[in-house]
């Protein structure tokens, strides 16, 4: 037996302690016995209190009040309701953590959902389209379409074709860059809507080196800009604008077309 | 709370007699201490109107492992007398909680106190019973 050093509320708690300690109904109160029913001196606070208690039930109750109370409990124990359970601070924390992991994990879904061979490379692209200017470009005014010859002559890039639904498109200027993701990339200014083509390399599987293949166009979002990219031959067109989806769609649904 | 079994059982079959009323009426109050609130303010109102004891300064000891002991050779009265001469507060906090039906949270509610309130009294009550009772029954000196 010893004399405990407890905190201020412990202090205050132990004070309040319970006679019985099947009548602890909170987890503070339940610590704090726990902690001081080493000491001499709580032992002898409940010992008191038990002699008072005892004593106190002995007042006699004239038997028209007693009757009152017959064998019931003078306050019926508090219910359990869903209110007061989520109410609780350990409760309330669990559930908030619950709802951002959750939140974490949708978001990652979401975003694996629309993942593709390439859109790594693609939204890094998205980045590069946002913070270039037309005066590192090459001054080219012309049709899309036909730098395709201009890339294989002057750079030796295989492929490298504007898809024929782009090729239409005039274009301010051009260039031709080492990406150490992309590798080789070429990028395309053109009038309309200041909208920049991009044409890379297609990601390749790193056993086989073989072409990772998906169909159609597919949409990235990077620092407010939007790409749409499809595959061809090995080589990933990317058309991309500062804006939303809804702003490119109508290209993507003339091109399918 | 009143030290007197007359008063006691009056008052509570006045808040009863209350209660009834307001219960045929359809006014219970949607809380779960009315009851006992009320009880407890109809007997801080008798006992105003009653004889006060003088405000003393009253003298504590610490709690002593033969108290459970001095506490067995008073009369259940003695006690009753003793709680309810304490002043209010206090009167409130020792005679709901050794009434062991209210967890502590209970009678900080019904009492309107803080915790630490309700804890600075109980701990003084403990130590002002314990120098009554050994004032009351002394120990004998050991040879």
């Amino acid at each position: 037996m010893k004399t405990l050093r407890l905190s201020r509320r412990q202090r205050a708690l132990a004070n309040c302690a319970p006679i019985a300690e099947e009548r602890i109904r909170d987890g503070s109160m339940r610590a704090t016995v726990i902690r001081a029913r080493t000491s001499n001196e709580f032992a002898n606070q409940q010992l008191f209190d038990r002699a008072v208690t005892a004593l106190v039930r002995a007042i006699p109750i004239p038997l028209e009040t007693a009757e009152w109370f017959s064998s019931k409990d003078l306050i019926s124990p508090s219910k359990w309701t869903w209110k007061k359970t989520a109410r609780n601070p350990a409760v309330l924390a669990i559930g908030i953590a619950l709802v951002v992991i959750a939140g974490v994990f949708v978001f990652n879904l979401v975003g694996r959902l629309n993942d593709f061979p390439g859109s790594g490379t693609a939204r890094k692209l998205l980045s590069i389209a946002g913070s270039t200017r037309s005066v590192l470009l090459d001054p080219v005014a012309g049709d899309a379409g036909t730098l395709s010859d201009l890339f294989f002559l002057k750079h030796g890039l295989e492929h490298y074709d504007v898809p024929a639904e782009f090729a239409d498109f005039r274009t301010i200027g051009c260039r031709v860059f080492d990406d150490d993701e992309a590798r080789r990339v070429a990028q395309i200014w053109v009038v309309d809507k200041r909208m920049q083509f991009f044409l890379f390399p297609a990601e390749r599987d790193a056993k086989t080196g073989a072409v990772l293949q998906f169909p159609g166009w597919r949409y990235v979002h990077q620092e407010g800009w939007v790409g749409a990219v499809t595959q061809h031959n090995g080589v990933c067109f990317m058309a991309a604008l500062r804006g939303r989806e809804r702003d490119l769609a109508p290209y993507i649904v003339k091109a399918s077309q | 709370m009143m030290g007197d079994a007359g008063k006691a059982q009056e008052i509570f079959h006045t808040t009863l007699r209350e209660a009834a009323q307001r219960a045929a009426q359809g006014e219970l109050p949607n809380e779960r201490f009315w009851l006992f609130r009320d009880a407890r303010w109809r007997c801080l109102e008798a006992s105003e109107t009653d004889l006060q004891a003088e405000p003393l300064e009253m003298e504590e000891q610490e709690i002593t492992e033969d108290a459970a002991s001095q506490i067995e050779q008073l009369e259940p009265a003695h006690l009753s007398i003793w709680i309810s001469a304490a002043p209010e507060p206090q009167r409130t906090a020792l005679a709901l909680f050794y009434l062991d039906e209210f967890d502590y949270r209970e009678i900080v509610d019904l009492a309107e106190l803080k915790l630490s309130e309700l804890s600075r009294l109980l701990a003084a009550g403990r130590r002002q019973l314990q120098a009554w009772l050994n004032a009351t029954f002394p120990k004998r000196p050991t040879i």
